[in-house]
């Protein structure tokens, strides 16, 4: 016995180190896993913050009535039609006299965006009095000056690396010596959809296209996962037919998503010839994949209701049916309503089926009804990490942390829902 | 009568007709003094009739809305002109596909005025669905509910016929999942099936090289392409293993460390956690892997002196391990947490260190549970498509060097879809011949993870 | 004269803020059966497990108080309970052998100490254990089934013979036989005055006729008291409290 006891001891200090390295193991595993988490959403932190601000420059613009309106027509129409640019090309012109040469004029006249034009043309069908005026504007700047303004090390580069070249790097330090060129909020990122100009695009078609789409899902899946999840838990007798429709929900929801595109390309396109790119597919196809998810949580909070309801109610001379509709089905209802959040906050997420059913189409007005070409939040985060222009990576990173602060509020409504009403038995 | 007004007077009709067959058995009722009233409540007299109401119109119009594009096609064949007839060498269904490619919007010159009358008429029937059927099916719901509406007597049980439509309609509901199937297999299978009309089962199945680029012009060399898919099997199969290689170490580490050593107050701030990282969705991490990840091992790779693709398997398959952790995470956590304690006390009280009983106890007890959820995550991984789309190459290199590009089934299935679609040549319906072997694979792996992890289950429930 | 194995002084057991044991202070002879009896709930199988620290693996349960095996202090910091429970072993409520053979379960011990050199002692280590379990010469031509295949009665004797692979000087049993049937029961007891021999034997039951069929002494719990203590025989004859008297004439249960 002795024996036994110092064999034990002398093996023992080995044993307490593998003990210890096993344990440090599983804790490297963990704080792997949450370092790469942060790791992610610093970085899209990181390049997204940059999005919300625009670079705007200031320019003393004078509304020449001679390009606005040379007849003096005070016409809406007239002043539409105006050549704008020029006027935006002199403004800034003026800052620089020396230069005469006409494709460093248009060199210097890309400083400001396009949509600056539509800017001015608003003022001066408000205030037609601005005509021969002159007004000091802060000017929405073109993209490819709104990426050097907010990477400034980029100016220390070499010509070809740089996007603009030695002669516009001398006007942009002009502009920031003279502290005409600032930041400001990134209006256009939250009212806009998308453009082919990175300083114009924004986030909002693609909202509206989310919101159109995830009605339609809630519509079609919510009362149809709930009706099965009532028949399969409550009222189904156990037989084959019921296990095989357990055995095709479980496989449902392990099946790929783009799957689930394929079916809504051949059948809802194809067959029966729903109007491509739009919201009504999406939703119906994205439907079909929550479905499980919503069955699951229905049946597991109806399974979480103790039997002496039912018993009772039974007890009390009700069908089966009413049972459920009068009393299990309410108290259950909690647990429902989280499971139907968390599967839509998936569906919002979820973008390659939605490619397959051409809801990657570029959108510039958002969608008014669940018929006309839409896109949606992750498939425009998606469209944008596709387009070349640097401009448009930050834009991307901005969408994401749009659709996670979306995710994150759904799934804070889900556990406060959880929370609040939930009943533990 | 458009859709709105249609739903206007449906949704008043139907109110109207709930309130006046509950009326008329509380009428009913009130008129009997003596012997036998309704058998039932009021109410379901106002129930029933109500269904009677709606069924007959929904089905009418889901019914519509399925065959509505064959009745469309045929009439649009039927207005063909002769000569359009005889310029196609009298072949309908080629007039057919070529007005459904004309968009209105953005007609493209020089096409026929016959062909853009003809899609224009298309387009009209279409958009249009006359006001003549919306009537007539209304006019059929009101035929439903007032045979019902006669029913109405004491011999007449409306409870017990309520729930048994309503029973019906929730088998229908749970059938919708069978249905699905059906119509992916469907779905898939047709067109499949044309694709191997055209390309041999085996080329496609062994064959080394995938170049499915139709030729841009007819007669060019090699229009047909080359669809050996081989390549894209190993691809997946390279990334997949690549992201299995990150999950599986992490994620299982995770789970023991989570269920086995944290206190419960830590368990509770630290699962959370691992969840939110299931939640963010694919395309982040497409993103992530594609700007972060992919830069940042291409310039390690170059500070060390060698160069690696910047679209390389090691990126997309990394970024996919990550997101998969928390799925091996949380299913391994609760297949270690359902192996009973009295193993672990039994270990335990033979002087077993925590350790000793998780590597020679537990594990083995959880086993065949944690090769379910490896098999789950597997699938999960092999059908994944954002972060390859996003991160990983196009071209189809058979190769397994991790710091190559390669492409995957799903990478294959998106870059042939979108965009132009042409569903009769061989690049387009390609996209379902990878479709469906894609679906068998996760298929049989979903369907003997499930098995294993609920043989599983029962064993110590 | 009799020597104690096991001293208990002023043990008190917390679960988080709620007091499960109240200053139990008991001694335990070597090689002798002592039972504890009591109501479900009066903290007889919490005692039990105080004896060989199985209680630090529950979240939030704390000790107050000094067990001395040997005259030892078992909650030295210094002490590995690994050590403490090679020294101590213990049979559960329900049997409870590992997912792994019949040879393989009896072979843990051993394997895991490292108390075999080679495979012809451990062979031989597991044949003796099954033995002095009584169980080998029921199950020596499947040794290599699953423990899961064994009946009731024989998987607790199976989980006994792991207890015994290593030596250990004391056996803690926790209702041993609740979950088997009369002959089982039997056989277990039959094992037990076997056993005593060589083992000091703690065991909780909640059969005060087991306790009175195999143990030389006995202790009464109730709601985490020790109400008395004191030679089985005596206990049940003549008890001396009040609340014994009840608890075996079936008043209070």
């Amino acid at each position: 016995m002795t024996k036994n006891f110092e064999k034990i001891n002398d093996s023992l200090i080995k044993r307490q180190k593998s003990e210890k390295n096993f344990k440090l193991f599983g804790l490297i595993g963990i704080i792997c896993a949450i370092s790469f988490l942060i790791i992610i959403l610093t970085s899209i932190i990181i390049e997204g913050k940059k999005a919300f601000v625009s670079t705007y420059i200031k320019l003393d613009v004078f509304f020449d009535s001679k390009i606005i309106d040379p007849d003096n027509t005070k016409e809406d129409s007239v002043i539409k039609s105006a050549n704008f640019n020029e006027i935006i090309t002199k403004s800034i012109l003026e800052n620089f006299p020396e230069v005469t040469d006409r494709k460093e004029k248009i060199k210097l006249s890309t400083f400001i965006s396009s949509s600056a034009e539509d800017e001015l043309i608003k003022l001066i069908i408000l205030d037609k009095a601005l005509i021969d005026q002159k007004k000091e504007l802060w000017l929405l700047a073109s993209s490819t000056i709104d990426v050097i303004h907010k990477n400034p090390d980029m100016l220390n580069f070499p010509e070809d690396e740089r996007l603009i070249d030695d002669k516009e790097l001398k006007w942009f330090q002009w502009f920031l010596s003279e502290e005409k060129i600032k930041f400001s909020a990134n209006k256009n990122f939250f009212s806009n959809a998308d453009s082919t100009e990175p300083e114009q695009a924004g986030i909002w078609g693609a909202f509206v296209g989310s919101f159109l789409t995830l009605f339609v899902t809630l519509i079609l899946s919510f009362p149809i996962a709930v009706a099965a999840g009532v028949f399969l838990e409550e009222l189904a007798p156990k037989n084959k037919f019921t296990d095989f429709i357990e055995v095709n929900i479980n496989n449902l929801a392990a099946v790929p998503s783009i799957i689930f595109g394929l079916l809504g390309l051949a059948i809802f396109l194809n067959v029966m010839h729903l109007p491509r790119s739009a919201p009504i597919v999406g939703g119906m196809v994205l439907a079909l994949m929550t479905l499980p998810t919503i069955i699951i949580a229905t049946r597991a909070s109806l399974r979480a209701v103790p039997p002496s309801i039912r018993e009772a109610a039974i007890g009390l001379g009700a069908t089966k049916f009413q049972t459920v509709t009068h009393h299990v089905l309410p108290l259950s209802m909690p647990g429902i309503s989280t499971g139907t959040i968390i599967g839509m906050s998936q569906a919002l997420g979820e973008s390659a089926p939605l490619l397959m059913i051409g809801m990657v189409a570029f959108i510039v007005d958002s969608p008014g009804s669940i018929f006309d070409s839409a896109t949606v939040l992750p498939v425009q985060i998606y469209l944008w990490k596709s387009t070349a222009a640097r401009g448009f990576v930050e834009l991307t990173a901005a969408g994401v942390m749009v659709l996670l602060s979306f995710l994150v509020l759904m799934n804070a409504i889900a556990v406060y829902v959880r929370y609040k009403f939930e009943k533990k038995w | 009568m458009g859709f709105w007004a249609f739903f206007i007077i449906f949704a008043s009709s139907a109110f109207f007709l709930h309130w006046y067959a509950t009326n008329k058995a509380l009428r009913f009722n009130a008129g009997i003094k003596e012997g036998s009233k309704l058998p039932s409540l009021p109410q379901y007299y106002g129930l029933y009739t109500l269904l009677w109401f709606i069924i007959p119109i929904l089905s009418t119009f889901l019914i519509w809305t399925i065959f509505k594009p064959f009745l469309v096609d045929y009439l649009v064949i039927q207005k063909i002109p002769a000569n359009l007839l005889n310029s196609f060498g009298g072949n309908p269904s080629l007039i057919l596909s070529t007005v459904k490619a004309i968009s209105l919007q953005n007609i493209f010159p020089g096409t026929k005025q016959e062909l853009i009358d003809l899609a224009k008429y298309m387009n009209e029937l279409k958009y249009s669905t006359s006001s003549s059927f919306y009537i007539a099916i209304l006019f059929l719901g009101l035929i439903g509910s007032s045979f019902t509406l006669k029913k109405i007597s004491s011999r007449f049980r409306a409870r017990q016929s309520v729930e048994s439509v309503n029973i019906k309609l929730l088998i229908f509901c749970s059938t919708i999942a069978i249905l699905t199937t059906i119509g992916i297999v469907f779905s898939l299978i047709f067109e499949a099936i044309r694709f191997f009309e055209q390309i041999p089962f085996f080329d496609f199945l062994f064959g080394l090289s995938w170049s499915p680029q139709t030729a841009i012009r007819e007669d060019q060399v090699a229009s047909s392409g080359a669809f050996g898919a081989i390549p894209i099997f190993s691809g997946t199969l390279l990334i997949t293993v690549i992201a299995m290689s990150v999950s599986i170490p992490v994620g299982l580490l995770s789970a023991i460390y989570l269920s086995e050593y944290a206190t419960n107050n830590l368990r509770a701030f630290l699962k959370p956690i691992l969840e939110i990282l299931a939640g963010v969705p694919t395309v982040v991490y497409g993103f992530f892997a594609a700007i972060t990840v992919g830069p940042f091992l291409k310039g390690l790779a170059d500070s060390f002196g060698f160069s690696i693709a910047s679209e390389s398997a090691i990126a997309a398959g990394g970024v996919m391990g990550i997101m998969i952790i928390p799925f091996i995470s949380s299913l391994s956590d609760d297949v270690i947490n359902s192996v009973p304690n009295s193993l672990r006390d039994g270990s335990l009280a033979m002087g077993a260190t925590k350790s000793e009983t998780i590597k020679k106890v537990i594990l083995p007890a959880a086993l065949p549970g944690i090769v379910g959820a490896i098999l789950l995550a597997v699938s999960r991984a092999i059908g994944e498509t954002m972060i390859v789309v996003m991160a990983a190459g196009i071209a189809a290199n058979l190769t397994a060097n991790p710091f190559d590009s390669v492409t995957t089934v799903t990478v294959q299935i998106v870059t042939l879809l979108v965009g132009d679609q042409e569903f009769d040549s061989p690049k387009t319906l390609a996209a379902f011949a990878l479709g469906i072997t894609l679906f068998f694979v996760t298929l049989v792996l979903n369907l003997y993870a499930l098995k294993i992890v609920k043989k599983y289950r029962e064993k110590y429930d | 004269m009799q020597k104690n194995k096991i001293e208990a002084k002023k043990v008190s057991v917390f679960y988080n803020d709620k007091k499960a044991l109240n200053e139990i202070t008991l001694s335990i002879p070597e090689k002798k059966v002592t039972s504890l009896i009591g109501p479900s709930g009066c903290g007889k199988s919490t005692f039990l497990r105080c004896i060989n620290r199985m209680n630090d693996t529950i979240e939030g349960c704390s000790m107050t108080g000094r067990i001395l095996i040997d005259n030892k202090d078992i909650n030295e910091k210094s002490l590995d309970p690994v050590l403490l429970r090679a020294r101590v072993g213990m049979v559960f409520q329900k049997p409870n052998p590992f997912p792994k053979s019949i040879f393989e379960n009896v072979a843990y011990g051993p394997k895991i100490h490292g108390l075999t050199q080679s495979s012809d002692e451990l062979n031989e280590l597991v044949e003796e254990s099954l033995k002095k379990a009584g169980l080998f010469s029921e199950i020596k031509d499947r040794i290599h089934e699953p423990g899961t295949s064994l009946s009731g009665g024989q998987q607790q004797r199976l989980c006994i013979a792991r207890a015994i692979s290593i030596s250990p000087e004391i056996i803690l049993m926790d209702e041993p036989c609740s979950a088997l049937d009369p002959i089982a029961t039997a056989k277990i007891e039959e094992l037990i005055d076997e056993l005593a021999h060589n083992f000091t034997i703690v065991i909780v039951t909640h059969s005060m006729q087991q306790a009175a069929r195999v143990s030389k002494q006995t202790a009464f719990f109730h709601m985490g008291n020790l109400i008395e203590v004191g030679k089985t025989d005596s206990i049940f004859s003549n008890p001396s409290e009040k609340k014994t008297q009840d608890y075996i004439t079936g008043k209070i249960g």
